[in-house]
């Protein structure tokens, strides 16, 4: 069944056109504009619903020259990723006016939270490369505005211009990528498919990859996406951000740690799977993901704070879904997908568990937290199930992905020659599953223990903050109890899509009945987790003190270092070419000007004298004597310009050096030119004597730089010297086609025999009357500039009429040229 | 005419030029100004190939209706009479601006200027 491209358009635009209207929302519906929100997620789900089963293309033309479309693909894996998001994000709303009672800035809250959820539908669902890396680029910028909700708040900003300045940049990669990718593509899917058409590729797997590694392009295309994907779902050593991203609101860490923005790299890397299954992805994708699962559950046991946990715990489990799909045999699929699901109920789960905790205690720090059942029973009830899920304690749901992901490890060496990483990446995943359990305990010990005197005053949550975590609980529950109802609903279908090697395989999970390598290794993780557990306070201080006896171990630092290197060379940078001193803005830009022109010759060998280059045409005896004259006296009036001592010379020599001008303009067959030289030379002449009798002489006093300006004024002279030379040299001979068209309809078209003026006033008049636009501009500003003054006195007046004057001048002298036609 | 002189001479109006422009005394940048657009004009009209002559060469037709000449290009014409005005329009601003700039501060140092911002 295909999908309807109506629908697939109304569910990625309706959140966007939601977000838009958004102030009017809180203008009439205040703080339950969330419950409206909550309504447009429902709609997404229910549309996204009705396209249960359907599988293809739909495309709306969108840059048809470009052969860019909004193209829509619909499969299990596109629906399994926008139902997460749409059907989450309905609940993430539905808990959101609770928790965020009372705060400002809900417009803006609300308005970025539909934006994202657009954007993260429209990648699940978008088939084509630039609009992926479109919706790619605006989750990013979503998730800024979310991050840093608490404007004002020092740890907000930094966390948002970190997520920002990571997930923009591995956003770049992923563009480049997809450049090369859209390149290769180009031949392989044929003329009358776009070069952009994700799903045409991955209608041609072996072909693509055939492609890509014959034009050299495999491994860098590969090595791009990877960083891309690994910036957005934080793997190591990228995934500093994702614990400081903690600093925005908490139903917006539940939004992007469970279904959104973190889950964006691991579903894209299902996706293009098919395209590169090969060793290398297996050691890239494999050994990144497990060493993520591992260093990450380090991490999470090493936190302080709920949230921390929670957000080094969720990169820990994106890295068990990135191994996953690294693998490239059929359980890889099973796995990722799988956890993808499962990981999306429980952690959305525990992120608004979370923020019951603090909304109600008052804190966030673990070791100021216990005992909370007594006064959270209904919370203790659903963390004990999304907990122990999280953990992979059987029989609740992340058991089961677990369980593949073993199973995956130990078959990996079947599939490929591993060499020592066969054994190395069951014995990884095991031990980072130790870890995994250990702070899955932690985090449910909130509720067993000892209550701390601090806390004393524990409210009981709003109903309402408790229905979405219940929801997600329950369905949890439900995975738990049947995971083969979760398979048959919605993950074959995704797995089914992301296989290597599609419709091979029927997925089954459930609880083990005989020994396996797997079981065994659950026993192992699970065993040593639990017996582990006493100790964990001596295993979270002896991990907290590794970063702090080797600071650049921690990839916090490195951001830290690098970022403040480059603020500090920026300031040292604007110091040097920004300092408000016009002659340095000026050096820098004619230096910069002529270094890029000379550089952009060299480059072009167009320095080089063209093959029948005649050196005696250099010589210059072909000039006549009249021209030869008026020019050198233009250059001898210049450098009396410049070396003119008072200001009145100055001006004089100037308008030498106009007037020849204006002669030379005779002598090169130019009389209209010449005209117009003349009388502005004329007025030129005047204001300058006019302003310059208002003001003082001043002297050059310093002499030190004058050298520097020489050089500098010698290297501007000699490029522009070289400039004239090419480009004359080059232009064509004889007389250009536009210049013959002018010429032939100047009479027929304009009815005038001066052919610049009929140009200026009939083919090109919407040019001139730019030009006196810009002329009554400058005489207005001039008028404001001396009239609009209160010290105004007399001379200003004075000046004041010649500039009037001058401007309607310069319009007649216009309209004069006209009328000779 | 040879391309080797009128090079010469918009390179040498050019560095002049950019000499003025570095000054300290803002009535000499605009002097600067006013030089560089002259080179950039001739500069300009040297691109349509320079014809020195009289009366043939002239873009302005004899009659109507007759055959039509090839004169100089009136394209590269067209371009640079606008910027001539322009450039009037420019220098003038540019000098009313340090005009007013002498009044409210006292001073044409480019320097003295630049250390009050």
């Amino acid at each position: 069944m295909p999908p309807e491209l109506s629908v697939v358009l109304a569910v990625v635009t309706a959140p966007f056109a939601v977000a838009g209207v958004t102030p009017l929302l809180i203008r009439s519906l205040g703080e339950k504009t969330g419950y409206a929100g909550a309504a447009v997620a429902a709609f997404c789900f229910a549309l996204l619903g009705t396209q249960y089963g359907s599988e293809g293309t739909v495309e709306l033309a969108w840059i048809p020259s470009l052969e860019v479309a909004l193209r829509f693909y619909v499969d299990g894996w596109a629906l399994l990723f926008a139902l997460l998001a749409s059907g989450i994000g309905a609940l993430v709303f539905l808990y959101s006016p609770a928790y965020m009672h009372g705060e400002s800035g809900l417009a803006r809250y609300y308005a970025a939270l539909l934006a994202f959820m657009g954007s993260i539908i429209g990648i699940a669902l978008a088939a084509d490369l630039i609009a992926i890396f479109l919706f790619w680029e605006l989750t990013s910028l979503c998730s800024f505005v979310l991050i840093g909700f608490h404007t004002d708040d020092a740890s907000s900003q930094y966390a948002a211009r970190m997520a920002m300045l990571v997930t923009v940049g591995g956003g770049l990669f992923v563009l480049v990528g997809f450049l090369l990718l859209a390149f290769v593509a180009g031949d392989i899917v044929g003329p009358g498919t776009s070069a952009f058409d994700l799903a045409a590729m991955l209608d041609r797997p072996d072909e693509m990859q055939t492609a890509l590694r014959e034009a050299g392009l495999f491994v860098p295309v590969l090595g791009l996406l990877a960083v891309g994907a690994a910036t957005k779902s934080a793997q190591v050593p990228l995934h500093f951000w994702l614990p400081n991203a903690m600093a925005a609101p908490t139903p917006v860490s539940a939004f992007l740690h469970s279904a959104t923005m973190v889950k964006v790299g691991v579903y894209f890397v299902g996706r293009v799977r098919p395209l590169f299954a090969s060793l290398e992805w297996v050691v890239l994708f494999a050994t990144l993901g497990l060493a993520t699962m591992t260093i990450c559950a380090l991490l999470a046991v090493a936190a302080t704070d709920i949230k921390e946990l929670l957000a080094y715990s969720t990169a820990s489990h994106l890295g068990l879904m990135i191994a996953g799909f690294g693998f490239t045999s059929i359980l890889g699929a099973e796995t990722g997908v799988f956890h993808l699901f499962n990981h999306a109920l429980f952690k959305a789960a525990l992120f608004l568990i979370a923020g019951i905790i603090a909304h109600e205690t008052g804190t966030r720090r673990l070791d100021e937290l216990g005992g909370l059942r007594h006064d959270l029973p209904v919370t203790a009830f659903l963390t004990a199930i999304v907990a122990l899920s999280m953990g992979g304690i059987p029989p609740f749901s992340g058991f089961y992905s677990k369980e593949l992901l073993f199973e995956a490890t130990v078959e990996a060496s079947h599939h490929h020659d591993l060499g020592p990483l066969d054994w190395l990446y069951p014995a990884v995943a095991v031990f980072g599953s130790i870890f995994t359990v250990l702070y899955s305990l932690r985090f449910l010990a909130l509720f067993f223990g000892r209550q701390p005197d601090s806390l004393d005053h524990v409210h009981r949550p709003p109903v309402i903050l408790l229905v979405s975590p219940a929801v997600l609980a329950a369905l949890t529950a439900v995975v738990s109890i049947d995971p083969e109802l979760a398979v048959r609903a919605i993950v074959q279908a995704g797995v089914d899509a992301t296989a290597v090697d599609p419709g091979a395989h029927e997925m089954h999970v459930g609880l083990p009945t005989s020994y396996s390598p797997a079981v065994g290794m659950s026993a192992v993780a699970i065993g040593s987790g639990v017996l582990a557990y006493p100790f964990y306070d001596s295993i979270h201080r002896s991990i907290r003190s590794i970063p702090r006896a080797v600071p650049p171990i921690g990839a916090n630092w490195w951001y830290d270092a690098i970022t403040e290197r480059l603020t500090d060379d920026g300031a040292w940078l604007a110091s040097r070419v920004h300092n408000g001193l016009l002659r340095t803005y000026a050096t820098w830009t004619l230096t910069a000007t002529c270094v890029l022109a000379l550089a952009g010759f060299v480059a072009t060998d167009a320095a080089v004298p063209p093959v029948g280059f005649d050196p005696a045409s250099l010589t210059g005896l072909d000039v006549p004597i009249a021209a030869a004259l008026v020019l050198s006296l233009a250059v001898v009036a210049g450098l009396a310009v410049v070396t003119a001592d008072s200001h009145v010379a100055g001006i004089l020599t100037l308008s030498i050096l106009g007037f020849m001008i204006a002669i030379f303009y005779i002598l090169a067959s130019a009389p209209d030119l010449a005209l117009t030289q003349l009388v502005v030379e004329t007025l030129v002449l005047v204001i300058f004597l006019l302003v310059v009798e208002e003001i003082p002489e001043y002297y050059e006093v310093s002499l030190g730089r004058v050298a520097r300006d020489a050089a500098l004024s010698v290297l501007v002279g000699a490029t522009a010297f070289i400039t004239v030379l090419l480009t004359t040299d080059a232009r064509p001979a004889g007389e250009s086609a536009i210049a013959r068209y002018y010429t032939e309809h100047a009479v027929p078209e304009g009815g005038g025999q001066n052919i610049v003026n009929v140009i200026l006033v009939d083919f090109r008049s919407f040019d001139t009357l730019g030009e006196l636009v810009v002329i009554a501009v400058a005489a207005i500003s001039i008028l404001t500039l001396i009239v609009m003054r209160s010290r105004g006195d007399e001379s200003s007046v004075a000046i004041e009429d010649a500039e009037g004057g001058s401007a309607n001048e310069s319009h007649e002298s216009h309209e004069t040229r006209g009328e000779s036609e | 005419m040879s391309a080797f002189v009128l090079a010469l001479v918009v390179g040498a109006l050019f560095a002049l030029g950019t000499f003025l422009l570095l000054r300290r005394d803002l009535i000499r940048v605009v002097w600067g100004l006013a030089i560089v657009s002259q080179a950039a004009n001739v500069y300009l009209l040297a691109m349509g190939g320079i014809e020195l002559g009289g009366f043939e060469t002239v873009p302005i037709l004899a009659g109507h209706g007759e055959g039509v000449p090839e004169t100089t290009d009136p394209v590269v014409q067209a371009l640079v009479l606008t910027a001539i005005v322009i450039g009037f329009g420019m220098t003038a601003f540019a000098l009313v601006l340090s005009y007013r700039v002498y009044e409210e501060h006292d001073t044409l140092d480019a320097s003295e200027l630049g250390d009050r911002e």
